[in-house]
């Protein structure tokens, strides 16, 4: 039976609660993102060129492999809560496990062949970042607004990363939770907060990959 | 208008305070720093902002000091631009943006729709810890050396130039953001989800409108400036050239992000002030508020709008002049939801029985200043007028006016209107009115003459004014009243906490107010606010000034002055 | 606020046992790998459109024309997500307004781009651009 907490009357009101509440951080989550993406938007069009030359130094393969494995997530913490409404504990828990595995993967990939080359070719935003691009790409375009370029994907990715990270922790946590604790997750409405979480993190990642990888000129 | 009916499911109190009361509901430190009640989280808000304000009066006490003569007398320039940025800082993020929600709105938005307690109260406790880890990381930085960008901290200064202790005061002006983020996703969970059976979206109580509106623009505005502060930290550190012209950035695009979050800022320090003054006006008039609609979609319409001006901030500082002419025209829009509520604040009264008691005096107090404030406001969103003023001490009195004069005023006169609800004591009318007057006279000696500067051309933010020594004579003027204010703030102190121990015993509604606290809930509430579950059937405001005017105004009268 | 009449009642005064709300639209499994599928499709679709040839350089039409094919598949996927898998389609009018409400607002910074059209964003002293930059000087 779920609990109803005592400022509450019934388990109705409780996850409508839950939910306008989840819904008003989710806006916050969105006006948090929305600067970078508008200062990237207006920077990509103000150093097109530049802007254009530079996003071909990312791999698009990467971005779509990483872009399949976060859809796959979503699609799973989707079936979590389908699986929780239900009341299938044991099925929740591997769609979650999956969706925390897909979560450490993509961090994986992103770090591995992504950002790892990226530092140790220099090419991220510190004093040495002008010669090292010289050295490795030549100079095919202006070398400052390029670093421009990078601290925006660093800036971007840097913070969706983070989001990876805080909800893969989320899913070990909520897990932990089903299977430990089942007086505090006492219904769906938990798993239903995390999985919109996580689809808000899939947006970010939905608009980031074309925006970032597949710039047209 | 028909009487209220407020059904409850037990029996109201006797006048005495309740044996077990949320203060008195358990005595250990522990139980208040664990604490999920809204009402000990909003005690707890209280402390802190009031350190906060002190800590924020003593700078501007330097501040007054140093200019009155036009060599300086004590400081030296690094040290006043830390001490201004110092009181600008902890003013506006540490006091003015979390006074009044934060203690007021926590405290008496569940005791007003009819709640048990906020949607969310471990988050509510969450949001008291991560404030005061914000204001502990500024003070921190204050320590350490201080900030000396200024309250608005634009770049290049901020970002490259500047060797103070940027980086530590924006990860706690971030810490700060997050918290009133959290108060304000609380506050739409409540608010919605939340009223008592009865309770309509128009049987709320204004200030439950107000803070309604005061929370959809903090979930919309807070994390933009939060985004922009951590990419000013995130330039200090790695020099990432979003902010910096030779690397291909640019320096107004701060401002734009810095003032979309900024300027509607102004508003989630002013709106809970306006839903207060509606409760005062209202009770102390005894008459229903003026055009309740009006002043209800107001908020809305001043919550919409405010996020459309930001641009008024930054006509000389390069933004596109075309920009500027719209922007100048939005911002003259925004008068006129404000305008409404003068207005109907000002009909309230009329034909009302009105008590000029503390709560009302200073709500009165509010009613002149802000309207100074905004309309001195309109000089500053024409482009023409702008350019002459702008940067002076015009600017400064201009928003002291509305920040001081309307919400601090507003925060006091709330203060002293709930204060026998939050406590279950009368504090002493006498003193309480005192010092309500002697508020609004510092208050006026202190930023009027600063208009007079500001016309005549004085820059803010500059300690030395020997090229024009004429100015003296207003700068000691200004510093006269500000000791006049700051005698006016300390006094509550005093007699307010001296009430805590030996007031006059309350009672659940000493001003024969109408609403769920005052009718429904005993003074103090108890730990769950109500006993039973209260019901809504009549209109909101229930005041009738006719009915009950000469009788009750002759009780009133003998009730606050005793 | 749309929702003044239909929330009025912050105190349901259903039981416990009343599926009908909306809240509790259990989304059928089928619909979820559906989505999916498309999500997938459109991932590919975009990458495809993306690597096609465009001629014509900045100011051709093309390159307008593949801008607005990414972000429109993008801004498509984002509906999908929200729509199905963030349950949004099958949700109270309170959550569709703060979800759209919040993706409407965000353009408001966009009034910024207003300021960046109408004047010329100059670079400072020191700051030489080489020759393909593309800044208007």
């Amino acid at each position: 039976m779920p609990e109803v907490y005592p400022q509450f009357e019934d388990i109705d009101q409780q996850q409508e609660t839950y939910i306008v509440g989840m819904w008003a951080f989710l806006v916050n989550e969105v006006m948090f993102f929305g600067p970078l993406f508008f200062i990237y938007g207006l920077y990509a069009w103000k150093h097109n060129a530049v802007f254009y030359v530079t996003s071909h130094h990312l791999d698009y393969k990467i971005g779509a492999l990483n872009t399949t494995i976060l859809l796959i997530s979503s699609w799973m913490v989707a079936m979590a809560v389908h699986y929780h409404q239900k009341n299938q504990l044991k099925k929740v828990c591997n769609m979650l496990w999956g969706a925390a595995v897909c979560g450490t993967l993509f961090l994986a990939i992103k770090l591995i062949f992504e950002w790892a080359p990226k530092f140790s070719h220099g090419l991220f935003p510190n004093p040495g970042f002008q010669s090292r691009y010289l050295a490795y790409y030549g100079a095919d375009t202006n070398v400052d607004v390029a670093r421009l370029f990078f601290s925006m994907y660093f800036a971007i990715t840097g913070l969706h990363a983070l989001h990876v990270l805080i909800g893969v922790l989320i899913f070990v946590w909520l897990i932990r939770l089903i299977k430990k604790r089942p007086d505090v997750i006492t219904d769906y409405v938990p798993t239903e907060m995390v999985g919109l979480y996580w689809h808000f993190v899939d947006l970010v990642w939905i608009f980031l990959f074309p925006l970032f990888y597949l710039m047209p000129k | 208008m028909s009487s209220t009916v407020i059904e409850q499911a037990v029996e109201r109190e006797e006048p005495a305070a309740p044996k077990k009361n949320y203060l008195n509901a358990d005595h250990t430190i522990k139980s208040w720093l664990l604490t999920g009640d809204h009402k000990r989280i909003a005690v707890l808000y209280l402390i802190s902002v009031t350190f906060f304000f002190f800590l924020g009066g003593l700078a501007a006490a330097f501040i007054r000091a140093e200019l009155t003569s036009p060599m300086g007398t004590l400081l030296n320039s690094e040290t006043y631009n830390k001490m201004f940025s110092a009181h600008g800082i902890i003013m506006i993020f540490f006091f003015l943006v979390a006074a009044i929600p934060a203690v007021l709105g926590n405290f008496l938005i569940p005791l007003m729709i009819g709640a048990r307690d906020l949607a969310f109260p471990r988050l509510n406790l969450a949001s008291w810890y991560v404030f005061m880890l914000g204001g502990l990381l500024f003070i921190i930085a204050l320590i350490m050396g201080g900030v000396d960008a200024g309250w608005t901290f634009y770049t290049p200064l901020s970002s490259l130039y500047s060797q103070t202790q940027i980086t530590l005061a924006l990860v706690g002006l971030f810490l700060a953001g997050f918290s009133s983020i959290m108060t304000g996703v609380n506050f739409i969970a409540t608010i919605h989800k939340m009223r008592a059976p009865g309770m309509t979206w128009f049987r709320l109580p204004l200030y439950v409108w107000s803070h309604y509106a005061t929370s959809i623009i903090v979930i919309l505005g807070t994390p933009v400036v939060a985004i922009t502060l951590l990419l000013v930290a995130l330039e200090r550190g790695l020099r990432i050239g979003i902010f910096s012209p030779e690397l291909g950035g640019d320096p107004v695009l701060f401002q734009h992000m810095f003032w979309f979050y900024s300027h509607p800022a102004v508003y989630i320090m002013l709106l809970p002030g306006m839903g207060i003054i509606s409760e005062i006006m209202a009770c102390f008039s005894r008459r229903p508020v003026f055009g309740y609609k009006f002043v209800a979609f107001s908020s809305m319409a001043i919550a919409g709008l405010g996020f459309l001006v930001w641009g008024h901030h930054m006509y000389v500082s390069s933004q596109s002049v075309y920009q500027g002419i719209i922007f100048s025209l939005i911002s003259f829009l925004v008068a006129v939801p404000s305008a409404i509520k003068v207005f109907n604040w000002s009909l309230t009264m009329w034909k009302g029985s009105v008590i000029f008691s503390t709560p009302m005096i200073y709500a009165l107090g509010f009613l002149g200043l802000f309207t100074i404030g905004g309309l001195t406001g309109l000089y500053l969103s024409a482009i023409g007028t702008d350019i002459h003023l702008t940067g002076t001490y015009f600017i400064v009195a201009h928003f002291h006016y509305v920040m001081v004069g309307g919400t601090v005023m507003a925060f006091l006169g709330g203060l002293h209107f709930w204060w026998p609800k939050m406590f279950g004591r009368m504090y002493s009318e006498f003193w309480g009115r005192v010092s309500a007057i002697v508020v609004f006279v510092g208050f006026n000696f202190t930023f009027f003459p600063q208009f007079i500067l500001g016309y005549l051309g004085m820059p803010r933010r500059y300690h030395y004014y020997y090229i024009a020594p004429e100015w003296q004579i207003y700068n000691v003027l200004s510093t006269a009243g500000s000791t006049v204010l700051g005698i006016g703030f300390l006094m509550p102190v005093f007699y307010l906490l001296k009430s805590l121990k030996s007031g006059p015993i309350a009672g659940p509604n000493p001003w024969g107010a109408t609403g769920l606290e005052w009718e429904a809930a005993s003074s103090p509430p108890i730990t769950l606010n109500f006993e039973g579950m209260p019901k809504v059937v009549g209109p909101v405001y229930n005041y009738d000034a006719i009915e009950d005017s000469e009788s009750y105004r002759r009780e009133m009268k003998e009730k606050v002055t005793k | 606020m749309s929702e003044h009449t239909s929330t009025t009642n912050g105190h349901g005064d259903h039981g416990h046992g009343d599926h009908g709300h909306s809240g509790h639209h259990v989304i059928p499994q089928a619909k979820l790998l559906q989505t999916f599928f498309v999500l997938m499709g459109l991932m590919i679709a975009t990458v495809v459109a993306a690597r096609l040839p465009y001629e014509g350089g900045v100011k051709g039409i093309p390159s307008a024309i593949a801008w607005l094919v990414l972000l429109g598949i993008a801004f498509w996927k984002a509906g999908l997500v929200v729509q199905i898998f963030m349950g949004v389609k099958y949700s109270t009018k309170l959550t569709k307004l703060y979800a759209y409400g919040g993706f409407f607002w965000v353009t408001l910074l966009g009034v910024t781009l207003f300021d960046y059209a109408t004047r010329q964003l100059e670079p400072v002293q020191g700051w030489e651009p080489v020759a393909e930059s593309a800044l208007p000087r």
